[in-house]
């Protein structure tokens, strides 16, 4: 976000390999997160900057955009944001999408896309995932179930109400590169992350968020 | 002993709690406070300033309740309100599990 200097908003679109869990800002991983399975199989876990709960990133694309100009009332901004995605998914052929507040998205009642939202030195970052496909059980595999909740209940409650979009990353990111260009009457210009921005996430990598103290800060 | 509850807001609390031992001079007072969840709170670094806040505060639901409503006059949550955050206080204080067994 540091870098947001010039005054263009950037939207940035990316999936992950291999699989990882974000945790929101205000949790744990102690609480949320079975740790040991996911060093197992090789899943990192990282807390994020902004709020809201755990998250398998997997089937997956993830989007963040970051800008300038924004509404002051969080909800509007949710929903400003947000509904490029709507757009997005209607331009897919999904119909009647809609937005939950405070910051999801719904295709026939089912969840298919979260998001979350910070605010740092007059820069909004929102970041979101919107789910291709969905794997319940591995979900439910590395992210703890709080002790009051039945696990098997659990999963065919959460196998109602999420679901992927069964489309491609390429289908998705082009109809949703689409979809921000016409909401904010926006030419898009495709740029590649530079060298130095590959350099100051690395440092951010090894004095933040690769951190232990990161991390495990809650 | 670190006391862990775990409250069904609109978002989950988790409360992780240590308090001082009633004394005949004294209630029971919160010597540490932790509050996680998947929860939003604007700013976010706000929510250390409330755990600091909370430290010291008689474990009484008035007393509790008249600190997270001074907090959130320079706040935004989403997830909770005053009187959820209030009860998952108050139902860790009264019946929460001790930690090291979970």
């Amino acid at each position: 976000m540091k870098t947001v200097g010039i005054e263009t908003p950037t939207l940035r679109l990316y999936g992950w390999s291999p699989s990882a869990v974000s945790i929101g800002y205000f949790q744990s991983v102690e609480q949320e997160v079975n740790s040991e399975i996911c060093e197992k199989t090789g899943i990192d876990v990282v807390r994020r900057i902004t709020g809201g709960g755990a998250v398998l990133h997997d089937f997956e694309l993830t989007y963040s955009f970051i800008t300038r100009k924004y509404p002051q009332n969080i909800l509007e901004s949710y929903i400003l944001i947000c509904d490029p995605i709507i757009r997005c998914l209607a331009n897919l052929g999904f119909d009647e999408p809609r937005f939950v507040p405070l910051n999801d998205v719904l295709v026939d009642g089912k969840k298919v896309s979260g998001n979350a939202q910070t605010r740092k030195e007059g820069i909004l970052l929102q970041h979101g995932t919107i789910l291709l496909d969905v794997d319940i059980e591995k979900m439910f595999r590395v992210l703890k179930i709080p002790q009051q909740k039945i696990q098997d209940k659990l999963i065919s409650d959460v196998k109602q109400r999420v679901r992927g979009l069964n489309r491609t990353f390429e289908q998705v990111s082009v109809a949703l590169e689409q979809a921000f260009s016409t909401k904010f009457a926006a030419n898009l210009v495709i740029d590649k992350i530079t060298s130095q921005e590959c350099v100051d996430a690395q440092m951010l990598i090894e004095t933040k968020y690769g951190t232990h103290a990161w991390n495990w800060k809650r | 002993m670190l006391k862990h509850y775990v409250y069904k807001s609109d978002k989950l609390i988790h409360i992780l709690l240590e308090h001082t031992t009633k004394t005949p001079k004294q209630d029971c007072t919160i010597s540490s406070i932790s509050i996680t969840g998947d929860f939003f709170v604007y700013p976010e670094e706000s929510l250390d300033t409330l755990e600091a806040t909370l430290i010291g505060t008689k474990l009484d639901r008035y007393d509790i309740r008249q600190r997270v409503w001074q907090w959130l006059q320079g706040s935004q949550v989403f997830g909770f309100d005053i009187d959820s955050l209030t009860e998952a206080i108050m139902r860790c204080f009264h019946t929460g599990e001790d930690n090291h067994k979970i």
